[in-house]
């Protein structure tokens, strides 16, 4: 181990000094150029808008930048006191959250608004790899039960917000975890039983009206065009209506017009679809699969099980943002709040993406501390 | 601890890894499919859905456009117009009824009944729009406008102003209170006077406003129509007509001045007419265009056609003499006759005392189906090719079995029957040389190659032998259809009115001539139907109309006499050449 690490500190190159993964970057910084052009487009071409976004790119650029100097080791030692703490946070959202939208998310610090839940994202799949990593490899029942049990208290706290999106996020980075430490093939089996023995429980005591309704919306858009089924119908309108080649860039008219809702944020790849066509959908996907490639590639290069695990779940989380928000929109799947990543509006999920790349990256660059 | 984990690391988490991948793999392929899906199979379907969802089409109304004579003199006009609306939502909203005195003057204004007004405007109080008056004067309308009852708006409108009233009506028609023709030549050429609304196809954003305009289908304008008619003539042929048909108690007549060289109408004229400005009360027959719809006997009008027939099959030559002793003669079992034996007669003298031996014989001279096929040649039982509505074709048979007599009696305009305008057709091509043309009712009507196609239906060696036998029925048999100064010919027609199951007591008094005979430029028809006084034959109550219209047009139109000049003529004539 060390002499490798002696051997890759002659090669380090000036990134690997910064801590920098290029090829990650070089796919993140794409993403954040057609989002930045896409999101001034769906924004009715607004320069107040798109100014924002680059700044919380900035701002998450910065993070992602300052998370990959950290070495990995400090998150594991850290990741016990981190989990209960923002358990707590979630406890006190419970309580003392402010209700936007009819969901209780936020935490008012007084100078900011805080989504405890964002935070969520990080800390539960450093708290899973932190627990399985301690044993030995497959992973026996007991400790991926659990396993589940720390990846279920979140999850189920922040369901309860309601916010089906990101707690749906937050399971699968824990089970990701699981999966990569090796959980038996009958143990999925018989999760996959349970979560669908667990569904009609989830729908009936857990889940809100509306979010009853999306999921009958999802199975059937046209019942109710003008009222649930209209986010589904108008997306589906403006990614047909690109067509192969797309209307171009600022051309969209369903989207332009404002016949798209949230068409900034989480409807965003209809924008996009309305406007580069299929030609750049292809191209956009090619970009997020890079992306996940090279994660992939970082977690199977990771010596460690607890690096190896993280960079794993991480960069299999971000797919999945990309499969639900490109599922969702173009109506595969129900709609759940989940934004396309790095490219739709927004401060909050971007910067929490990127302190995930930041950890990613620290992987990659801070072998040698590991052990 | 972690030694021993990393140890099972290469072997367990490998395949797995390339299970997530083929899945990552797999599962973004789907996305790529699904994209493809909505964005190549099913775009037709959204494409449409979204533009049904912000393309709107919007109409750009257009004045009509106006209808004038061949001389720029305006026969029907667009004058704007207001229209009093109600907008019963908002007349109930502002309790606008309680305003009774206002109601009041607003009914007296539109000499109404306020209640029925009120009634009108309150029957469906969650209606936008009602009408309450129609294309009201600027007077008032200005009037209403000052009454400020809230509700009560004035639109802009524009309604049809005929100039020429009754004298054009029934050429130019008229049109409904939407504006769109419904008779004459307002119906026709509707689509031209209207012009095309202009549509402008536009985007318009979820707010409805508009974004983008996609496709500006330019107006065509409304255009002008010029007629053929000369409104001159016109009026001068109308008055002679309303003269004639109240002198001679008849109870219609018709008169129609064709120019023989273009077929372009410059008169058409019939009474009785109406006022198209105020069409309140008329009676339903006024409005018929006698000249195209009614057709006649044409009796002994058609007598130099049977003539020419014979000239032209070369049974006869212009100065063969026949012999109509003894002045009757029997064909299958009916009697043909002339009032008295007028024995052996040239051509001229056939048509000069319009002998019915004498056309017997020339037409029973030529084959029947040569005699039939010039019939049908020389335009009856077709259209004229004027195009309005409601033409009449007229009759002519067309079967195989015509007994003898049936072909006589044809050859004397029996049998047959034609309108007016068809008789003018058929002077027109006697003038014109041989050479048939369809009529026309707009100036330049058969300048196009295809459709003014000409038709030689005989020839003009025929017809030039035909015009001074016509010239010797004007000059010593007709003398009150004489112009003074020009070389007319024409032939009088005088027929018993068929009635069903035969004829009955009525008459119809026919002229039709051509002038002036050295060099042909008008035909003109005139027909007095069902005299009523001591006066029926042709040749007293059709002439004398003929001669005036035909007089007045001649001179209206500058065309030079043609009779044998006065010496101090020809010499004035002289010295303007040497000018």
């Amino acid at each position: 181990m060390r002499s490798t690490g002696h051997d890759q500190q002659k090669t380090r190159t000036l990134w690997q000094k910064l801590h920098i993964d290029l090829p990650l970057l070089a796919g993140i910084l794409i993403l954040m150029t057609l989002g930045l052009c896409i999101v001034y487009s769906a924004g009715g071409q607004s320069v107040d808008m798109a100014i924002k976004q680059a700044r919380n790119m900035g701002i998450a650029l910065f993070v992602m930048f300052a998370i990959a100097q950290i070495p990995p080791l400090v998150y594991r030692k850290w990741a016990v006191p981190v989990f209960i703490i923002g358990i707590l946070l979630l406890v006190s959202v419970m309580f003392f959250g402010q209700v936007i939208n009819g969901s209780r998310r936020w935490l008012n610090l007084g100078v900011a608004m805080f989504q405890p839940s964002e935070v969520m994202k990080l800390i539960v799949p450093i708290a899973v790899a932190w627990y399985v990593s301690q044993f030995d490899l497959p992973t026996k029942l007991v400790h991926i039960i659990a396993a589940f049990i720390l990846l279920l208290i979140p999850t189920l706290l922040i369901a309860k917000q309601p916010d089906l999106g990101t707690s749906l996020l937050i399971a699968s980075s824990g089970i990701f975890v699981i999966f990569l430490a090796g959980a038996s093939w009958k143990l999925i089996g018989g999760c996959a039983i349970l979560a669908s023995a667990f569904a009609p429980i989830l729908w009936l005591f857990l889940m809100k009206d509306y979010q009853k309704q999306r999921v009958l919306t999802f199975l059937n858009p046209e019942q109710d065009p003008l009222g649930s089924g209209y986010h589904i119908i108008q997306s589906k309108i403006a990614i047909g209506s690109g067509g192969l080649h797309g209307k171009g860039w600022l051309q969209g008219t369903q989207s332009q017009l404002e016949f798209l809702p949230e068409r900034h944020t989480d409807f965003i790849f209809a924008v996009f679809s309305e406007e580069f066509g299929l030609m750049g959908v292809t191209l956009l996907l090619l970009v997020y699969l890079a992306i996940v490639m090279r994660g992939l590639w970082i977690a199977s290069n990771a010596q460690h099980a607890f690096t190896k695990l993280l960079a794993g779940s991480l960069t299999l989380t971000f797919f999945v943002y990309v499969f639900v928000n490109i599922g969702m929109v173009s109506g595969l799947l129900p709609v759940v709040g989940v934004p396309l990543p790095l490219v739709s509006y927004g401060g909050t999920s971007m910067v929490t993406l990127m302190a995930g790349f930041g950890i990613i990256m620290a992987i990659s660059t801070h072998r040698r501390f590991i052990m | 601890m972690n030694k021993k984990a990393t140890k099972y690391q290469p072997t367990t988490v490998a395949w797995r890894f390339y299970l997530v991948l083929s899945v990552i793999a797999l599962v973004y392929l789907g996305l790529v499919a699904r994209t493809a899906y909505i964005q190549v199979i099913e775009p037709d379907m959204l494409k449409k859905q979204g533009d049904l969802r912000s393309l709107r089409i919007s109409a750009n109304k257009v004045h009509r456009g106006s209808i004038v004579d061949r001389n720029g003199h305006e026969l029907a006009v667009s004058v704007p117009v207001q229209t009093v609306w109600a907008d019963p939502k908002v007349v109930v909203e502002n309790n606008a009824l309680a305003k009774v005195d206002h109601w009041q003057a607003l009914a007296d204004v539109l000499d109404k009944d306020v209640n029925e007004i009120k009634a009108r405007v309150t029957r469906n109080p969650t209606k936008r729009f009602v009408y309450v008056e129609r294309q009201v004067s600027p007077a008032m309308a200005n009037y209403i406008k000052q009454l400020k009852i809230p509700g009560i708006y004035l639109r802009k409108e524009s309604k049809r102003f005929y100039p020429a009233g009754e004298i054009s009506a029934h050429v130019v028609g008229f049109t409904n209170v939407d504006d769109k023709g419904i008779e004459g030549v307002e119906r026709v050429y509707d689509q031209l006077l209207t012009g095309e609304n202009g549509k402008k196809r536009y985007r318009k954003d979820a707010k409805g406003h508009r974004i983008e305009v996609i496709e500006d289908v330019e107006s065509v304008p409304p255009q002008d129509l010029v007629l053929s008619i000369d409104q001159r003539i016109q009026a001068l042929a109308y008055q002679e007509l309303k003269g004639a048909v109240k002198a001679f108690k008849a109870s219609s007549g018709s008169v129609v001045v064709a120019d023989v060289h273009s077929g372009e109408i410059l008169a058409l004229v019939n009474s009785p007419s109406f006022n198209p400005n105020n069409r309140a009360n008329t009676a339903i027959h006024r409005f018929r265009n006698r000249a195209i719809t009614d057709f006649y006997e044409p009796g002994s009008t058609l007598k130099p056609l049977t003539a020419l027939i014979a000239m032209e099959f070369g049974s006869v030559e212009s100065d063969t003499i026949i012999d109509t002793s003894p002045g009757w003669m029997r064909l299958g079992g009916s009697r043909v006759s002339d009032p008295i034996n007028r024995g052996k007669l040239s051509i001229t003298d056939i048509l000069v005392h319009s002998s019915n031996m004498g056309t017997t014989k020339l037409a029973l001279s030529v084959p029947k189906q040569f005699l039939l096929d010039k019939f049908f040649d020389a335009g009856f039982g077709e259209e004229t090719g004027v195009g309005l509505i409601g033409e009449s074709p007229g009759i002519m048979h067309d079967r195989s079995r015509w007994s003898q007599f049936e072909l006589a009696t044809l050859s004397w305009g029996h049998g047959v029957a034609a309108t007016p305008l068809q008789l003018a057709r058929f002077y027109s091509s006697l003038a014109n040389g041989g050479v048939k043309k369809p009529l026309t009712i707009i100036k330049g009507g058969n300048d196009d190659p295809v459709f003014g196609a000409e038709q030689r239906i005989f020839s003009a060696s025929s017809t030039e032998n035909l015009l001074p036998m016509l010239e010797a029925v004007v000059n010593d048999h007709t003398p009150l259809a004489k112009v003074e100064g020009y070389r007319v010919g024409g032939k009088t027609g005088t027929a018993i009115k068929a009635v069903a199951g035969g004829y009955g007591n009525d008459y119809v008094g026919l002229f039709a001539g051509i002038a002036p005979l050295s060099k042909p430029e008008l035909a003109v028809v005139v027909v007095i139907n069902e005299p009523g006084g001591d006066l029926y034959h042709g040749g007293e109550v059709a002439a004398p109309v003929f001669s005036r219209v035909m007089k007045g047009a001649l001179r209206l139109l500058n065309i030079a006499p043609d009779q044998e000049k006065t010496a101090a003529q020809q010499i004035s004539d002289k010295e303007l050449t040497h000018v």
